[in-house]
């Protein structure tokens, strides 16, 4: 498994590892879907993370989108590797890694009217 | 699904890989070509950015070296010199390879793949770089340094919204963006605009679009090329900034700059109609299927002329009408033009010129020439026996060919033509010629004729093509063991084709095969000539005559019509098949163009056309040459179809040779009387 729920206090930690692409996707939703159930921060950890493929970035994106629906934080806890940082923005998800920013992209405010 | 992708990929990259080899060819003739350059550059691209998206590593970082070289070349760095260019056509055998042996078909050797590598290095004054392990390659380590924008940057405005599968089937977008970059700078916003909820996310499913910005110096074709294999599944619109941001009021744009708009599925599945793959075998299936249905029709046809159901007859003559339209739709979708096949040959004869140390320069005309895809398949082997033999043969050598005043880049010509119901390729070279004395006394020396032999001219070069011939003073590695000329008359037969050799002394030769267009169904003429039926290609043959005992006494006996003044010999199918049976007051003379000029054929009864399913002839009936096949008619029976340039050319021959003529016809009508109980 590329990846492992941690559960504490008022915090969800999911750790990813290796290359998460659409092999895992599924477990990862379930995983993201459990963690926002429990009502608590969500936090994924990208440090271990080789690669990311679209299906990862996508869920991960629902989850912060989710987390914030739900008054929750949604934040990478530990710096993400720069190859990882330049994916994200390189792919247009630039907002994921400053959730907190003032002033949304279009996608969030897009996928939030959802 | 992925494999199926996988596959697919496989096909286009061998297609771009003859691109590749194609362009190459030309710039070894033009150097500086721009545009060659450009299309060498792009297809190398092309197959490496799209190996790394469907997890072909290897090839795409085999690849990714050679461009780089293409690169250099493009940027005016490095020189496309011969040297390079074949360099790079090995390189492009060593990818051929690897693609073989990704499909399971043989090994492709990688110390060759990194000799090719470290031998381009050299040449593009690069550091030497190893071939890369085995190992998982991403796009990025695959791509070569971004292009910066030059001068001529141009600004564009990309729309790209994947198809809701594209994951699916194997495809990360996100690859794409990146090889995107790579033309230049890029600017990319996601679009999530049409994304659910987590918890109603399909986690295999795109829901991302995007919108980029690209500053590039790359043509459109570049831009789109990058999409190639994915824009039939995903929305699509390229369009220069200029155009993008006027809104309602249309900006002038360059030629060549519209706007490049793929809609995905939803938006148009006309578009995407356009042309689809489909595999060879699933086609044989319809056309055997087909064959099939002509058959039975041709059975219904007869039971229902039999009775008296008006109705009836209407409907299966609609369904006869409709069977033949099916008959001609699906063979021509097994049609391709030649031209592919010609294109091939133009790397052999670059190989062969390099190792015979000759310089021969290749034309072609009539590509567009189609025919069958059976056919087609097969004419490969005879055309490089061919082409092989020629060059080593029939080309000289430039000293040899300066002293006889001809120019030192000899010349070879292919070309094929549709004539009737056949095509005819041929393979043409401005050579030596043949010696038809040379031959003659190689064939007596061979024990293929007596010495004291009479042949025409054409008969001695058909000599070329028996087993063992061969008139070359040393045997060379190319063609000189006398193996390739009867291995391409056997082939050519086995299409049911045939070969003619005409030379000219020191002025050249020319071979040309004579082709059917198909091998599977014809249309025919099926005729009665006593009790045996017979079919006659209607493509052969032109009009019908009566012959009556008036027009006979007229000819004085002799086997000459006349028609409309025009005098034409024939021959009375009864008497040369040996067909028994009552002389009819009137018979009918079919006319035919034949190979040998205009002759009649005579027949006891014209019955009508037939869509004529060829089968095979078994092997006791396989020397009888002048049987092209046999179709199975509506009552069960079999008909002989009958060769009638063969017959023809028989009939000729066998008025010096009496015996022969019985003999041939005993064996047709020994075919013929077998047909009768099947």
């Amino acid at each position: 498994m590329p990846f492992t729920c941690e559960e504490r206090e008022h915090q969800c930690v999911i750790r990813l590892q290796g290359e998460i692409d659409v092999t895992c996707s599924a477990e990862l939703k379930r995983c993201l879907v459990e963690a926002i159930s429990q009502e608590k921060d969500l936090a994924v950890d990208l440090s271990g993370v080789a690669d990311l493929d679209v299906t990862a970035l996508q869920l991960l994106w629902a989850a912060m989108q989710a987390a914030e629906k739900v008054g929750r934080a949604f934040s990478f806890p530990n710096d993400p590797p720069e190859n990882i940082k330049t994916s994200i923005c390189d792919s247009g998800f630039e907002p994921l890694l400053s959730p907190h920013a003032p002033g949304r992209p279009e996608a969030a405010s897009e996928a939030a009217d959802d | 699904m992925i494999d199926q992708y996988k596959q697919a990929f496989q096909e286009e990259a061998r297609d771009i890989v003859l691109e590749l080899e194609s362009a190459l060819l030309e710039l070894n003739e033009n150097s500086t070509d721009k545009e060659l350059i450009g299309r060498a550059f792009r297809a190398l691209h092309t197959i490496k950015g799209s190996g790394a998206m469907f997890g072909f590593d290897e090839i795409s970082a085999f690849t990714h070296h050679v461009e780089n070289a293409f690169d250099r070349v493009r940027n005016g760095k490095l020189q496309a010199t011969a040297d390079l260019i074949s360099l790079t056509l090995a390189a492009v055998d060593q990818i051929k390879a690897m693609l073989d042996e990704a499909a399971g078909q043989g090994h492709a050797d990688p110390s060759k793949g990194e000799q090719i590598l470290a031998k381009l290095a050299t040449l593009a004054g690069e550091p030497v770089t190893a071939q890369p392990k085995k190992t998982t390659t991403t796009a990025d380590e695959a791509m070569p340094a971004p292009a910066k924008p030059g001068g001529d940057a141009r600004s564009w405005q990309i729309h790209f919204g994947p198809g809701a599968d594209l994951i699916r089937n194997g495809t990360n977008p996100l690859l794409l963006l990146r090889e995107l970059r790579q033309l230049g700078t890029l600017k990319t916003k996601a679009i999530a605009a049409g994304m659910p909820p987590l918890a109603e996310l399909d986690p295999e499913r795109c829901y991302i679009a995007w919108e980029m910005t690209l500053i590039t110096a790359a043509p459109v074709e570049a831009i789109r090329d990058v999409f190639l294999f994915v824009e039939d599944y995903c929305e699509l619109k390229i369009e220069p900034v200029a155009a993008a941001s006027s809104g309602a009021h249309a900006v002038e744009t360059a030629p060549g700059e519209a706007s490049e708009r793929r809609p995905g599925r939803k938006a148009s599945d006309s578009a995407q109609a356009a042309s689809i793959r489909v595999a060879a075998a699933k086609l044989d299936q319809l056309v055997d299927l087909v064959g099939q249905l002509v058959t039975v029709q041709a059975r219904l046809g007869e039971l229902a002329a039999r009775g008296e159901d008006r109705d009836m007859q209407a409907v299966v003559e609609e369904v006869d009408a409709l069977t033949s339209e099916l008959r001609e739709t699906s063979m021509s979708m097994r049609t391709l033009p030649v031209r592919s096949t010609f294109e091939r040959m133009k790397r052999l004869v670059y190989d062969l010129g390099r190792s015979l140390h000759k310089e021969v320069e290749l034309t072609f005309e009539g590509g567009e020439t189609e025919l069958d895809k059976t056919v087609i398949d097969q004419l490969n082997d005879p055309l490089m026996h061919l082409i092989r033999n020629c060059m080593d043969h029939g080309v000289e050598s430039a000293d040899v060919r300066r002293a006889a005043g001809k120019p030192e880049v000899a010349n070879v010509h292919l070309s094929a033509r549709h004539a009737g119901a056949q095509v005819l390729i041929s393979v043409a070279d401005d050579g030596k010629g043949i010696d038809p004395e040379a031959v003659r006394a190689k064939a007596i020396e061979k024990g293929l004729i007596a010495s004291d032999a009479r042949l025409s001219e054409a008969e001695v070069y058909s000599l070329i093509l028996a087993p063992g011939f061969s008139t070359a003073r040393e045997v060379t590695d190319v063609s000189g063991r006398g193996v390739g000329m009867d291995v391409v008359k056997r082939n050519v037969e086995a299409l049911r084709g045939s070969i003619e050799i005409a030379s000219q002394p020191g002025r050249g030769s020319t071979v040309t095969l004579r082709l059917p267009l198909t091998l599977a169904i014809i249309d025919g003429l099926l005729v009665r000539v006593g009790d045996a039926r017979f079919v006659m290609p209607l493509a052969n043959t032109t009009e019908c005559v009566e012959l009556t005992q008036k027009d006979i006494e007229a000819a004085n006996g002799k086997h000459l019509a006349n028609i409309r003044g025009e005098i034409v010999p024939y021959i009375r199918l009864s008497e040369y098949l040996r067909v028994h049976g009552e002389r009819p007051e009137r018979e009918q003379v079919m006319i035919a163009e034949t190979e040998h000029g205009r002759y009649g054929f005579v027949v006891d009864q014209v019955l009508g056309d037939h869509q004529t399913v060829i089968k095979n002839l078994g092997r006791l009936y396989r020397s009888v040459q002048i049987i092209s096949g046999a179709t199975i008619l509506g009552d069960g029976n079999i008909a002989l179809i009958l060769d009638l340039n063969r017959l023809t050319q028989e009939a000729i021959r066998n008025l010096a040779m009496e015996p022969e003529l019985h003999a041939q016809g005993a064996r047709v009508c020994a075919a013929a009387t077998a047909s009768q109980g099947f």
